[in-house]
């Protein structure tokens, strides 16, 4: 009994150990950090028009570019694609990353939106924007982000960790416009102005915003579509007890950040790589976005969707994200020394 | 070893980080540790002791479901219990309008701070049980009976005598309690309860510092020796040796009525905040989420059995080469041997992302060696049951070393004098006498895997999914309702799993106790 138990253990790992191996398809491999649903549905229409299979590693993207690092030459790897433009900045100086073979590919997308030696481009954008109750502030109350420092805010503003990615992508847009000093002294303001500490989601944000624990959030656009669409009924109300506002319009712009692809420099299958890419940017796929992820859609002249439509005009920052990503660090510092935790 | 090197190397931002935020982290780790295990002692301990000692209604179904906590990963209770603090809005929009707004951030810190532990306590809490309620079973009758001859109370019996002799499990059980709370960064985050382990992700990752990070991680890892030290010098020289009469298990008391159910509602705390609020909870949003998309929408049969097969496979070696390991530990006493058993534990205390990242490094350097002859590991399934084996070999050695220490070694030494080879001696005396313990490391393993995040996610081949990376999939995207289903899967498997073993190990225990009662 105990022999046939130690072979049926032997056989049952052999299985599992090789199993990833035993692949005959055309196929590219793809690392990415986007949890979308969605993307499962692209992927299936891309092998359905193309016949190529799109494998996925879904993890972290700082984790995404050590596991690139490590694996280096060997690596199954032939695209990158992340939400934030700081990753694909920091995957490129790791030097993970390779350069498009032809720029028409990315013609479509505003340069602000892509890197300048056409390392990655994105494929969707996101505004980070002021969420208000309706019931308890005017717009013209609100006009920039920079104006969340005002003592008026006091114990009202909602706004999640600097931990997270978006915000560190925001504090770096304060560094641009008013330097590290301005920026320290921003943090320092608005953590005083917070209605609690730093906790839980952007959609935690809008959910306290709705129950009157704070007056203002700072979230990104998409989560209030994917609130007013959500299953459960105390979301919905969430939703529609608030407005977007978007900073910034009368001067430099609301804040965006991408989700954007790279193809991998070790790559073997480069030339479907890119096919890849020129899939996610055709119009096709672009129209798709806005309805399903609330995204607004990298290339020009797409479509928006009925909620993006009625949260109002944006009008983006043109600051190109790639310089951005390069001052990630050191928003980490500032808000270390704000002490927002 | 190689976080080890890292501490002496010059590090870009350290002084940066100890001027800004190390103590807050650090405070923070503190606090949440201390109120964590105490907290999980509270709910353990008691509970325990009342299922290993006495007779009550629904004692024998109680005894098992207290495990069932276990099932439930802290990044589910971490989000279900956040959930929570909702209920106290209204309350601290009062105390905001009446009171004043720094009784409200008092208020605030307080809620959060105590739902964060009771979050944690709630699911970590069956490590401490399933020890103590092991060493309760085991205590021989004598000290107990000459105590209570002596006309000490029940609660006396307890607090005196039965509690001291169940250190060495408290001190196993809280240890393990100490390590999962370290390591976590899902439940702390939603909080927003910075501590070691998040400060060493933003550092890494957000701020490009790879060796200010390690040396926090090295922080964490001195922490915990720490405490690995300070518990030993404690116990100093005394040994927890059951002697003579140890199996002699004392007869379950009967209690009156009125104390029956003092007992009862005593063992449903626990039960009712680990297990049927979250379950209850995730029950809700699954069927909102049923109403809305209907059976059939999500297909988890595949991660379930790759999941599944994947967990149970590495529990069962790694469980073999623990027992091969602390025996070979036992045998000699040589420092070396101590040493590395040391080492080897503290992978529990060191995050999942940062165990990842080691192994990447070791599979990617043997990969540029093996270029010629070998095809590629990284990233195939043997370099994540690698990963599980740094990461959670703690378990099955510190479970099966306090079984050991507990055998004595009479019997060993009994086989060894007469003529067998340590090897025999070991697969003939050891390893059928520690069955409960090995079976119980292999359980508790199976659980752990099948609920471990960020190994899977970061070394997982392509296409790999479990129902893990699912549920985190899409509580990532905030489909919480979505989310509840493959949550509540993981939580039946391990639930049947937990509910598994607790049956056979009553069942050894009962043949053990027949075997007496023959003997007798």
């Amino acid at each position: 009994m105990r022999k046939s138990f130690v072979t049926s253990l032997g056989a049952l790992c052999l299985l599992f150990f090789c199993s990833p191996v035993l692949q005959a398809q055309e196929s590219i491999t793809l690392y990415t950090q986007r949890h979308y649903g969605f993307d499962e549905k692209v992927h299936a229409q891309f092998e359905e028009k193309t016949g190529i299979k799109v494998n996925v590693v879904k993890a972290g993207a700082d984790e995404l570019i050590a596991r690139l690092g490590e694996e280096g030459e060997r690596t199954p790897a032939d695209l990158f694609m992340t939400a934030d433009a700081g990753t694909l900045t920091r995957a490129k100086e790791a030097g993970v990353l390779g350069t498009f073979s032809n720029p028409e590919l990315t013609a479509g997308v505003p340069d602000f939106l892509k890197d300048a030696d056409g390392a990655w481009t994105a494929m969707t954008y996101r505004a980070r924007v002021i969420m208000y109750a309706h019931d308890r502030v005017k717009p013209e109350e609100l006009s920039t982000y920079e104006a969340l420092a005002d003592d008026k805010w006091r114990a009202r503003v909602l706004i999640r960790s600097s931990s997270n990615v978006y915000n560190q992508s925001l504090m770096t847009t304060i560094i641009e416009a008013n330097g590290a000093d301005g920026a320290l002294e921003w943090a320092k303001a608005v953590r005083k102005n917070m209605a609690r500490p730093p906790q839980g989601s952007d959609r935690d944000q809008i959910r306290s915003v709705a129950k009157g624990l704070g007056d203002i959030a700072v979230a990104n656009t998409y989560y209030l579509g994917l609130l007013e669409t959500s299953e459960e009924e105390t979301d919905r109300k969430a939703a529609a007890a608030v407005k977007v506002f978007f900073p910034n319009n009368a001067g430099r712009g609301s804040h965006v950040n991408v989700s954007g692809v790279g193809v991998v420099g070790v790559s073997k299958k480069k030339e479907l790589a890119e096919k890849f890419v020129a899939f996610l940017l055709s119009p096709e796929v672009q129209a798709q976005f806005p309805e399903n992820t609330f995204e607004y859609p990298a290339v020009e002249s797409i479509e928006l969707s009925e909620q993006q439509k009625r949260w109002g005009e944006l009008k983006a920052d043109q600051v190109p994200l790639s310089t951005l990503g390069k001052r990630n660090a050191e928003a980490v510092r500032l808000f270390n020394e704000a002490g927002w935790e | 070893m190689a976080v080890l090197a890292y501490l002496f190397q010059p590090a870009a931002e350290w002084t940066h980080l100890v001027r800004t935020v190390l103590a807050t982290y650090t405070w923070n780790t503190v606090i949440v540790v201390f109120g964590v295990v105490v907290l999980s002692m509270l709910l353990a301990v008691p509970s325990a002791w009342f299922v290993s000692r006495y007779e009550f209604w629904g004692r024998d179904w109680l005894s098992w479901a207290l495990v069932l906590p276990l099932a439930i990963p802290t990044y589910v209770s971490g989000f279900v219990f956040y959930r929570g603090t909702e209920a106290a809005t209204d309350f601290l929009i009062w105390v905001k309008l009446n009171v004043g707004i720094d009784a409200y951030f008092a208020a605030e810190l307080g809620i959060r701070y105590g739902l964060l532990m009771i979050a944690l306590a709630a699911v970590l809490y069956p490590y401490v049980y399933l020890a103590c309620r092991a060493s309760f079973a085991q205590q021989g009758k004598g000290p107990i009976e000459a105590a209570r001859c002596l006309g000490r109370s029940r609660k006396s019996v307890f607090f005196s005598v039965a509690l001291p002799m169940a250190r060495p499990a408290l001190a196993a059980g809280g240890l393990l309690v100490v390590m999962e709370v370290i390591n976590d960064y899902g439940a702390v985050n939603i909080f927003g309860v910075p501590t070691l382990t998040e400060g060493i992700f933003r550092t890494w990752f957000n701020m490009g510092d790879k060796v200010s990070a390690l040396r926090l991680a090295g922080v964490v890892m001195f922490v915990v020796a720490g405490l690995l030290l300070i518990e030993q010098f404690l116990r100093g020289r005394a040994r927890y040796v059951e002697t003579e009469g140890a199996l002699a298990v004392p007869q379950r008391e009967c209690l009156e009525r009125w104390r029956q159910l003092r007992v009862l509602l005593w063992c449903l705390v626990p039960l009712v905040i680990g297990f049927c609020i979250p379950v209850i909870r995730l029950a809700s949003w699954a069927v909102m989420y049923l109403k809305e998309n209907g059976w059939g929408s999500l297909p988890f049969g595949e991660a379930f059995l790759r999941g599944t097969g994947l967990a149970v496979v590495t529990a069962i070696v790694v469980t073999l080469i623990a027992t091969f390991f602390i025996y070979a530990v036992r045998l000699k006493r040589c420092h070396y041997r101590r040493c590395a058993n040391r080492v080897a534990n503290l992978g529990y205390t060191m995050p999942g992302t940062v165990v990842a990242v080691g192994v990447m490094a070791v599979f990617g350097a043997f990969d540029r060696a093996s270029e010629a002859f070998l095809p590629v590991i990284s990233g195939t399934l043997l370099a994540i049951a690698f990963a599980y084996f740094v990461r959670f070999f703690a378990i099955p050695s510190q479970l099966i070393r306090s079984g050991m220490d507990r055998m004595g070694k009479p019997l060993e030494e009994a086989s060894r004098v007469l003529g067998e080879r340590p090897l025999n001696t070991f697969l003939r005396v050891n390893v059928p006498l520690l069955r409960g313990a090995i079976f119980a490391a292999a359980m508790l393993m199976f659980v752990d895997i099948l609920k471990e995040l960020p190994l899977t996610l970061i070394l997982r081949p392509a296409n790999f999914e479990t129902l893990a990376t699912i549920a985190f999939s899409l509580a990532k995207e905030g489909r919480l309702q979505a989310c509840a289903l493959p949550s509540l899967m993981i939580i039946a498997i391990s639930g049947i799993g937990l509910a598994f073993m607790q049956r056979w190990m009553s069942h050894l225990d009962r043949v053990t106790s027949r075997k007496e009662d023959c003997e007798c």
